[in-house]
């Protein structure tokens, strides 16, 4: 069997490369390992304004939804806070607790859109190149520093010294109110596994941010990716079930892909959407690899801290996103315990309720995010009592948090091996490569390698590359139009 | 004298040096100085009679050779003995050492790790490398990013060419260096827990972070700079303690023709409009000049000393935003015997290099997790140097001074520095140390314990931070301390700054105080 | 402390010169005697003796053990039969030398592999998905040179095994007296000669056995000085000295390919992959820069050099090791790294890089000597290598 691309993995990124290739008049196959069904877990993130300029997805099925107010937080004396989409109203209500804090909150909200949209830039296309010597790529560069400029010192100047810092030292410079602090700083920490005192963690927090609107700090949900796949039937297939187990090589260039009932596809681009150590050292195999490569990849720090619980309650509760989470110092323990190989005694945690269930049945489903579950604990890999200890954890954290919280009737926890094996985040990292300064822009995937590899052909289109997880689509949109930039 | 060109605020080493290159270059300069000795934090005092405590700080890390050859330090008395070994007692009664020599010290890594003992010399490598791609801007005045001035762009255009002329290895291994936690950097290298601990602590110094932060591994880097200065490396003690480094440039300096001026504390700068004209002393005594070059930290320079009044709203919140949170607290003890160590009894060369107690990165983590809220480490890291081994003159004949520098004695402590938290702290050190060499408790016989409060009253350090604010990321190069003012100008004209507040920062380099010289004379002031 | 080789106890029992010195953190004899040239002779005119333990051994075994080797060599470690010692360098991924040394297929899954600078870590990191075992036995594992033309005659006394039928670089099990060792013959004098590899407990055992075997043939301890001029002659390089490991050069001038040695030979380019097979093929295919050759100092030219200030020529007895400018004209065009005076041969000899146009044999160029304190000129031209190849070698 033959195309001319063959993308592996049909998830978010490795569809978008898809739709832009086949776009581009390619033949192109997707493979991806699952069986055919609904992914259970909506899509988070802005969506690149690309992708839904361009691939004319049908927005019902897209199915935005952001959340109003988009958090609910207890207060300390047992009041709640909630924050809004609209800055003012948001004001107001920081202002019963924090009158100062709120005189600033919209000038903060300014300043964090306002560099969101310069990173939001730099996402949008693939990474500069500052070693470049091609006078196309310098110009390139010198026009993003111009770019950068012209939205003004206040703007450059942040960015220069925003980029390196903790979110906690952000925040404290902001503002005065740990519940507003810890809020915020969570945004910092997703997903990853530092503290909100650990520099670059502002970066995380305006890395999500990007394509949110101003003022709001959570990202909103879609169906991205059944949309993607939605619109893909006439443009190119989607074969599920199709394991891919090894890159095929042809005098060092990938020409194809063996899947693990042995078939043979031929292409000459593949472009994977896995992130780079299983791509690198598992489908192409390090006999293709000089120790170099090799050494890279393995380094690579992809560390999943995350658990993600299922709750069907008997009845709605009456919040939409409830963050439980007292301060600043509160994330900063749970991730001592991270630290040192535990999970967190005291667990921060995000409850959602699922928008997209209608609650017929008068059950409603809340989805958890919970951090920190480290990916191995020191003491012993993952057991179902361990996950039933976290889950009865969370729920005691809930009933503490809401008044009248309805009975849980059952619950599933996943923890970051669970969520490897279930949407192929490398030891339960949905960013494949841990947001750090060392692992953006051109550290991504490999140093200085774009959306190539050390393997001529053979492409990174996930989130791996650059920029990551957000905006969704981003990286697959880049990755293409590096592969048919080069193709011609 | 008549009236001085110059006034320099401070004595300490980067005043001096500032001083002597101005003196050099013809200046009449006056150098005022609140103590009754030269030096700020370097300093050798008698604070017990016949023992002589490098009181603060106590080893030369990386005063410039150019300092050392321009103003012929030697023939002013600075003698630099070499710190050779560092020991790290490990709680099992093994130990890890680095030696001097290669071979010894491949054999005792070997011990270890063979993995380790290979990519010693690799890492080594490397960090060459990274320092040599480093050092330029280490005597480079930070340009202002933001400034479309030509001369500005110019000098940027020139950094941004010196990177890219690196390559594309070196740069992004570079770029990892600037990034990364010391941990996970070294993570990558080694496998030896007590080895990646021990070079990880010169990343947390001075800092308050500990060895997982981001940000902390470019440190590494400080020690293989003096690989860079080749023979001249300055890495080790100075005959006498760090006080005869202050007073070597201060006799240079007044060679040169300075006029040093001890207790004589600073009011404040006097200001007429919007210009610096001199200063008042606390005794009301005003000294006229048209330059004023201040050695003293961004916080008391234009908190104190200019006045917020007198300077741009926003000026004043970049400093007030300008983080200081000294964590380091130093025990100095006289002795009347040599500690034992457990791992390696008896007297030995490892007591005339450093020990340090680090065994484990997880050690250091909860020890800075304790400084995190508000609480000195029960456990510290700590690094410890024997001054009497190397330079016999320190105590009296058959006793010892110890200096153990200590992380983490947060400044804003829980309850703040009372004489009884001190004195807990002091325990803690010693209860410690003391695990090691048991001997210890038996041979003291005085204790000097410094925390970050009576470093902020003796020294005159902002909240006892001994690089003048924290060496992260965000307050590095040009945003040091502020940007548009990272160029040793304020924006006060004819107000200088020339200490460890501005780039590059750092222990006794001496090169904050020789750029901001050599800035000044080429500004024609 | 530096480490003492398990034959310590006799060599250090012998050296009345007190001339050690270090080799890879172990302390070895420059010399023995107060006058090293018997030592030299013992190599060309009887049986030297030397303790070689300070190399860097590793034994690779299992099911990927050649692939390991062929991943990380130049040589073809697959192809290579049960009792066969292959002599190779191997590269960084640039194509740049990163050390040289053997691989000695012990049998059909054990390897063991020699080296001047440890490789432990460069070894494991290639070895990510295979099955193999890799065990540095360079501590556990002595050995000893037995280098001259009565070395076999020596042997042949003590072993069981069919010495005469051992080939040139072909290695063999054997007990000496009872002890097991394995007997390699190879070496690093370019002469007929064996090393032996034992357990480091049998180490004085062995040494004793054949002291008193070799007596009767001239058996003589010898140190680095002798080998030293061996190796020269034998045209053979010595990492660091020669050249700059990869792993070591802080600029690119100071890297070499296995074509600037003169090991293209080594070369195996069929072989599918292995680091740095890439960049190699790439400059297979144009020419090298840089040329490694012998370089021969005319006599008269030193006499005359020396008589200008009334002397005769002194030159070291001893063999260096520096950095020697060559000249043609005006223009350096290259430098030698290693030489001696062979007393065999009554030659000023020397090893030498030199750019590629005057590295044909018979090239004319000049070497810097330097006389009565000037830096004066030496007429030399390029000789093939090596100077001394005598037929026993592979007899």
């Amino acid at each position: 069997m033959s195309a001319t691309a063959i993308v592996i993995g049909a998830g978010i990124n490795g569809l978008v490369t898809a739709h832009y290739l086949a776009r581009a008049g390619r033949s192109v196959c997707v493979l991806e390992a699952n069986p055919e069904r609904d992914a259970a877990w909506p899509d988070a993130g802005a969506i690149d304004p690309r992708v839904l300029r361009d691939l004319g997805l049908d927005t019902r099925v897209l199915s935005v939804a952001a959340m109003e107010p988009w958090i609910t937080v207890p207060l300390p004396d047992g009041g709640r806070l909630q924050l809004h989409h609209d800055i003012a109203q948001t004001a107001a209500a920081i202002r019963h607790i924090a009158p100062r804090d709120a005189e600033r909150w919209p000038a903060f909200c300014q300043r964090m859109h306002d560099l969101a949209d310069v990173l939001l830039g730099l996402a949008t296309a693939p990474p500069p190149d500052f070693m470049t010597r091609q006078p196309r790529a310098l110009m390139r560069l010198a026009r993003v520093a111009w770019d950068t400029r012209r939205r003004g010192r206040q703007t450059t100047l942040d960015l220069l010294r925003i980029l390196p810092m903790s979110i906690a030292e952000l925040l404290d410079d902001w503002f005065e109110n740990d519940t507003l602090k810890a809020v915020i700083g969570a945004a910092g920490v997703t997903h990853l596994h530092q503290g909100p005192r650990a520099g670059g963690t502002a970066l995380v927090m305006l890395h999500q941010h990007m394509g949110c609107p101003a003022g709001v700090f959570r990202p909103p949900v879609s169906r991205l990716r059944r949309a993607l796949a939605g619109a893909a039937p006439g443009r190119f297939d989607i074969r599920y079930d199709a394991t891919a187990v090894r890159i095929l090589l042809r005098d060092g260039r990938a020409a194809g892909v063996v899947l693990e009932d042995g078939e043979e596809i031929e292409a000459p681009i593949v472009a994977c959407s896995l992130d780079t150590r299983t791509t690198l050292l598992r489908l192409v195999g390090p006999d293709a690899l000089g120790p170099d490569a090799i050494q890279a990849a393995l380094a690579i720090r992809s560390r999943g801290v995350t658990a993600l619980l299922s709750l069907r309650l008997a009845d709605t509760p009456d919040f939409h996103t409830l963050f439980v989470g007292r301060d600043l110092d509160y994330l900063e323990r749970a991730y001592d315990d991270a630290k040192y190989g535990r999970v967190s005694q005291q667990p921060w945690i995000e409850a959602r309720v699922d928008p997209m269930v209608d609650p017929m049945d008068g059950h409603a489903h809340v989805h958890v995010h919970a951090q920190y579950a480290p990916h191995t604990p020191a003491a012993a890999a993952w057991s179902d009592s361990m996950r039933e200890a976290l889950g009865r954890r969370v729920v005691e954290l809930l009933q503490d948090s809401v008044p009248d919280m309805p009975a849980v009737l059952d619950m599933s926890v996943r923890v970051p091996p669970d969520l490897g094996r279930a949407f192929g985040w490398p030891r339960g990292q949905p960013h494949h490569a841990e947001p750090a300064l060392d692992q953006w822009l051109f550290m991504r995937p490999l140093p200085g390698y774009g959306y190539g590899t050390p393997v001529p052909n053979l492409y990174l289109c996930g989130p791996a590359s650059h920029p990551g997880l957000y905006p969704l689509g981003a990286a697959g949109a880049n990755a293409a139009a590096t592969i048919l930039g080069r193709a011609d | 004298m008549t009236a001085p060109d110059v006034i320099v605020i401070g004595g300490g080493h980067n005043g001096l040096t500032c001083a002597a290159y101005l003196a050099r270059a013809g200046r009449r300069v006056l150098v005022l100085e609140k103590r009754e000795r030269v030096g700020g934090a370097a300093v050798s005092e008698q604070v017990f009679p016949g023992f002589t405590f490098s009181v603060f700080s106590y080893v030369v890390s990386l005063l410039r050779p150019e300092i050392i050859r321009e103003l012929d330090l030697p023939g002013h008395g600075l003698h630099i003995l070499p710190l050779e070994s560092t020991l790290t007692p490990l709680p099992d009664g093994d130990f890890l050492a680095q030696w001097g020599d290669h071979d010894q010290n491949r054999r005792e890594l070997a011990r270890h790790s063979l993995r380790d003992a290979e990519a010693y010399d690799e890492f080594g490598r490397l960090m060459y490398h990274m320092a040599k791609a480093v050092r330029p801007v280490l005597s480079m005045v930070p340009p202002d990013p933001l400034s479309l001035d030509p001369r500005e762009l110019r000098r940027l255009l020139r950094l941004g060419t010196h990177f890219r002329s690196l390559g594309s290895d070196t740069f992004h291994a570079l770029f990892k260096l600037m990034t990364m936690s010391a941990a996970d950097y070294l993570d990558e290298w080694f496998e030896t827990e007590a080895l990646k601990a021990t070079k990880s602590a010169s990343g947390i110094i001075g800092t308050f972070l500990g060895p997982r932060s981001p940000g902390t591994a470019y440190v590494l880097l400080h020690h293989y700079m003096g690989e860079i200065d080749g023979v001249f490396r300055a890495w080790g003690f100075a005959r006498g303690g760090t006080g005869s480094v202050s007073e070597a440039i201060a006799s240079a300096a007044r060679r040169f023709g300075a006029v040093v001026r001890v207790n004589a504390p600073v009011e404040r700068v006097l200001i007429r409009d919007n210009r610096a004209a001199g200063v008042v002393l606390e005794n009301g005594d005003e000294i006229s000049a048209h330059v004023v070059v201040s050695g003293a930290d961004p916080h008391r320079t234009f908190l104190h000393f200019a006045g917020e009044k007198n300077l741009p709203d926003d000026f004043v919140a970049d400093i007030r935003r300008y983080r200081f949170r000294g964590s380091s607290g130093k025990v100095n003890l006289a002795l009347d015997a040599l500690p034992d160590f457990t791992c390696m009894p008896g007297n030995g060369p490892h007591l005339r290099g450093a020990v340090s107690i680090s065994p484990s990165i997880d050690y250091l983590e909860r020890a800075y997790d304790d400084a995190k809220y508000g609480e000195f480490s029960r456990r510290p890291y700590m690094d410890i140097v024997i001054p009497s081994m190397i330079d016999p003159g320190m105590a009296p004949p058959g006793n010892h001074v110890m200096s153990i520098f200590v992380q983490y004695a947060p400044y804003a402590l829980n309850g703040g520095w009372t004489d009884a938290k001190r004195e807990a702290f002091g325990d803690a050190v010693i209860d410690t140390l003391s695990e090691y060499a048991p001997n210890l408790k038996n041979i003291i016989l005085h204790r000097q314990v410094i925390t970050p409060a009576d470093i902020e009253r003796i020294a005159g350090l902002t909240e006892g931070n001994i690089f003048h604010g924290e060496l992260s990321l965000q307050q590095l190069f040009f945003l040091r301390p502020s940007h548009a003012w990272s160029n040793y100008r304020s924006p006060i004209r004819g107000l200088w700054q020339c200490g460890s507040g501005t780039h590059p920062g750092g222990g006794i380099m001496g090169a904050s105080g020789r750029l901001a010289a050599m800035e000044l004379l080429r500004a024609g002031e | 402390m530096l480490k003492h080789t398990p034959f310590h106890e006799r060599t250090a029992a012998l050296c009345a010169s007190h001339a050690w010195r270090r080799w890879a953190g172990y302390v070895v004899a420059s010399s023995y005697e107060l006058v090293p040239d018997r030592e030299y002779h013992a190599i060309r005119g009887a049986a030297a003796l030397l303790d070689i333990t300070p190399l860097y051994k590793y034994l690779v075994g299992g099911r990927d053990a050649a692939r390991l080797l062929d991943r990380v060599v130049t040589r073809d470690v697959g192809r290579s039969r049960v009792g066969q010692v292959l002599y190779t360098t191997w590269c960084d991924g640039r194509g740049k030398v990163l050390d040289d040394g053997t691989v000695a297929r012990l049998n059909e899954q054990t390897f063991r592999m020699t080296a001047a600078d440890p490789n432990l870590r460069w070894l494991e990191d290639h070895a990510l998905d295979l099955e193999v075992s890799i065990e540095d036995v360079s501590e556990s594992t002595a050995a000893l040179a037995l280098q001259g033309p009565t070395s076999r005659a020596i042997l042949e006394r003590l072993c069981d095994c069919d010495l005469a039928g051992l080939k040139f670089f072909r290695i063999t099990d054997a007990t000496l007296r009872g002890i097991p060792v394995t007997i390699s013959r190879t070496g690093y004098t370019g002469d007929l000669g064996y090393e032996i590899w034992l357990d480091a407990r049998h180490a004085l055992a062995v040494w004793d056995v054949l002291i008193e075997a070799g007596a009767a043939y001239g058996i003589t301890p010898a140190g680095i000085f002798a080998l030293d001029i061996a190796r020269i002659e034998a045209g053979l390089m010595l990492l660091e000295v020669d050249y700059v490991s990869a792993r070591r050069a802080l600029v690119p001038s100071q890297l070499s390919s296995p074509f600037e040695l003169d090991l293209g030979w080594t070369v195996s380019l069929d072989k599918e992959r292995f680091t740095g097979r890439r960049a190699l093929a790439l400059e297979a295919g144009r020419s090298s820069d840089w040329r490694f050759v012998g370089v021969e100092v005319e006599w008269e030219s030193l006499e005359r050099l020396w008589a200008d200030v009334g002397l005769t020529p002194r030159l070291p007895a001893v063999a260096w090791r520096a950095s020697v400018p060559l000249y043609d004209g005006r223009a350096q065009i290259g430098y030698a790294t290693s030489g001696c005076w062979s007393p065999l041969l009554k030659k000023y000899i020397a090893l030498a890089h030199v750019r590629a146009a005057w590295s044909p044999p018979g090239t004319r160029l000049d070497m810097e000597v330097t006389v009565e304190h000037h830096r004066r000129r030496a007429v030399a031209h390029v000789a093939d290598k090596p100077f001394f190849d005598p037929a026993r070698k592979k007899a």
